[in-house]
C-alpha cells in the first residue's frame, strides 16, 4: 500500500505538472487526484486488476506551447496552489479508546473548529482502561472539522479531527 | 550511587524476615569488621530502627522507622532499572506533573518521582486525590516500554498486578482489584493508578503511571467525604508500615511484570489479574460519560476489556467507566 509520504510526493508531482488527474491502481487500493476537486483516497477493490496506469503528459491547455502562452501557465499554478490546501489532514487515533474533547467534564475543549494549532497542541485525549493519551496534533495548522463528539468510542486508526495544514 | 553500608544491612535484616543473621555473617557479607557492624547499628538506632539481639544467633530487625529516603529505597531494591533513578521532594504539586515533564526532557526508563506530599494529587478525569504529608506513597513511575499506542492500556492491569503482590509481600494483607486497577480492602478503596502517555501515532514514548497508596493512615486521617470508602494498610494490618519497603517491593514487581507483559504478551497477567480480582462474578455498575450499565461482569477479553451481561442477556464490553461494586 501507499504511505503517505509516496502520496504526498505524487501530490506534489502531479501539482507541478500540467497534468489534470491522476489515477493510480494496485492491490486493493486506488488513489485518484484530481485538481481542483482535491484527493479521493478509496481502499475499494477494483472489479478487475488493472495495470498501473502510466503519468501522461495530459495538458488542460490544448495547443499552445508554453514559449508561446506565458499567461496560460501563470493560471495553472494558481490552479495548484488551490487544490492542495483543499487536501485536509485527518488526525487519527492510535487506539481503541473513549474520545473526549476537554481534560475534564468542565473544562473547556482542547480546541475547537477554526483554531490554529501547532505539532504539539493537544487535540483530545483517549482513555482506555484507565490509560489517558493526549493526542497531539502532529501538524500545523487549523482545525477544520472535529468528526466525533465527546464521551464516544473510537476505533484504532478512526479519524478524529480534519486539518488544514499550513 | 553507591548504596550506604548501613542500608545494605537494613536489606539483609529485612530479607531475613524472622530469622537472625549474626553480627560476624554481616561482617563477613558486606567485608567490613564485627567492630564496623555494630557501629552502623548503632547509627541505624538513632534513625529509629529497633533490633532484638540475641546472643549467638544474632540480629532481627523489630522496627523500621517510616521515611522514604532515597538512599534507602535503593539499597532496598532489586531491580535493573526501576528506582535507579529517584526524585524525592518533601511536598510536590502532583508527581505526575512533575514525571510528565522528566520524560519530556528524556528522563530514563524507570525513573521514580516521589514525595510526601502532594498539594495537587489528582486522579480520572482530574479528580481531587488526597495525599497527605507523610501517610501515604504518592509516586509516579516513568516506564518506556517498546511497544506500539494500542498495547499500552494493559500496562494499568500490569500496574494492578504488581501492586497486589508487592502489598502481599511486605505486609501480608491480600488487597482485591477492581476493574481496571483500583485496589481495596474490605470493599473500601487503598490504591488508586492513574496512567497517562506520551506517543507517536506508532510508538509510546513514555508511560507515565501515578500511584497512590494510602499506607499509614489512621481512621481519623481521612476526611468526612471519603471516610466510608477509603481505607489504609495500617487500618486493615493494625501496624506501622516501612513505606520505602513497599516502593522497594513496587519497583521490582511492576519491573518484573512489565517485562513479562512485553516480552510474553498479555495471557499470563490476565490470568493473575482474575485471580485476584473481585470484579469477576459480581454485579456492577458501569459508568460513561455518556450511559450507565448494569450487570454482571463476567470476565475480561484477552487485552483486558470488562466484559458486562447485561439484563437482557446480551454481552456489553467495557472499554472506559467508573465502576461500582453493587451490594
Amino acid at each position: 500500500m501507499l504511505k503517505i509520504q509516496e502520496i504526498r510526493e505524487i501530490i506534489k508531482l502531479v501539482d507541478a505538472s500540467s497534468i489534470e488527474e491522476f489515477v493510480y491502481e494496485a492491490d486493493e487500493v486506488k488513489v485518484k487526484l484530481k485538481k481542483n476537486s482535491g484527493i479521493v483516497i478509496s481502499n475499494h477493490t477494483p472489479e478487475a486488476p488493472k495495470p498501473i496506469e502510466t503519468v501522461q503528459a495530459a495538458p488542460a491547455v490544448e495547443a499552445p506551447v508554453a514559449k508561446a502562452a506565458p499567461a496560460v501557465e501563470k493560471q495553472e499554478a494558481k490552479t495548484v496552489e488551490t487544490a492542495s490546501t483543499e487536501s485536509l489532514h485527518k488526525i487519527v487515533s492510535p487506539m481503541v479508546g473513549t474520545f473526549y474533547q476537554a481534560p475534564s467534564p468542565d473544562a473547556k475543549p482542547f480546541v475547537q473548529v477554526g483554531d490554529k494549532i501547532g505539532e504539539e497542541s493537544i487535540v483530545c485525549i483517549v482513555e482506555a482502561m484507565k490509560l489517558f493519551n493526549e493526542i497531539e496534533a502532529e501538524v500545523k495548522g487549523e482545525i477544520v472539522e472535529i468528526l466525533v463528539t465527546d464521551g464516544e468510542l473510537v476505533e484504532y486508526g478512526q479519524p478524529l479531527f480534519l486539518v488544514k495544514e499550513n | 550511587m553507591n548504596t550506604p553500608i548501613k542500608y545494605e544491612i537494613v536489606k539483609r535484616l529485612l530479607a531475613a524476615k524472622d530469622k537472625p543473621i549474626s553480627g560476624q555473617q554481616l561482617a563477613d557479607e558486606l567485608q567490613i569488621s564485627r567492630t564496623a557492624v555494630w557501629k552502623y547499628m548503632k547509627q541505624l538506632e538513632e534513625e529509629g530502627y529497633e533490633f532484638e539481639a540475641t546472643r549467638k544467633k544474632g540480629y532481627l530487625l523489630q522496627k523500621s522507622p517510616d521515611t522514604l529516603d532515597p538512599s534507602k529505597i535503593k539499597a532496598l531494591l532489586e531491580t535493573k532499572r526501576f528506582g535507579r533513578e529517584i526524585i524525592y521532594e518533601e511536598s510536590l504539586t502532583s508527581t505526575q506533573t512533575i514525571a510528565h515533564q522528566l520524560a519530556q526532557e528524556g528522563a530514563l526508563d524507570g525513573t521514580l518521582v516521589i514525595c510526601e506530599e502532594q498539594t495537587e494529587g489528582r486522579g480520572r478525569l482530574m479528580r481531587e486525590w488526597k495525599s497527605q504529608k507523610g501517610k501515604g506513597i504518592w509516586m509516579s513511575i516513568i516506564m518506556r516500554p517498546d511497544v506500539a499506542p494500542y498495547q499500552a492500556p494493559q500496562f494499568t492491569l500490569v500496574a494492578a498486578v504488581a501492586l497486589t503482590y508487592a502489598i502481599f509481600d511486605v505486609t501480608g494483607v491480600s488487597p482485591a482489584i477492581k476493574w481496571p486497577n483500583d485496589l481495596l480492602i474490605n470493599g473500601m478503596k487503598c490504591t488508586g493508578i492513574l496512567t497517562e502517555m506520551q506517543a507517536d501515532p506508532d510508538r509510546v514514548n513514555a508511560i507515565i503511571m501515578g500511584i497512590g497508596i494510602n499506607v499509614n493512615h489512621q481512621q481519623e486521617d481521612f476526611g468526612e467525604e471519603i471516610a466510608s470508602i477509603a481505607t489504609s494498610l495500617r487500618i486493615s494490618l493494625g501496624k506501622e508500615i516501612d513505606r520505602a519497603a513497599l516502593v522497594a517491593k513496587i519497583l521490582y514487581y511492576m519491573e518484573a511484570f512489565s517485562k513479562q507483559y512485553v516480552a510474553e504478551g498479555f495471557e499470563k497477567i490476565k490470568t493473575l489479574w482474575e485471580k485476584n480480582s473481585c470484579t469477576i462474578g459480581n454485579r456492577i455498575k458501569a459508568t460513561t460519560l455518556r450511559e450507565t450499565f448494569i450487570g454482571k461482569a463476567v470476565g475480561i477479553t484477552k487485552d483486558g476489556v470488562l466484559q458486562l451481561l447485561l439484563d437482557d442477556g446480551t454481552i456489553k464490553e467495557i472499554i472506559s467507566a467508573d465502576i461500582e461494586l453493587e451490594k
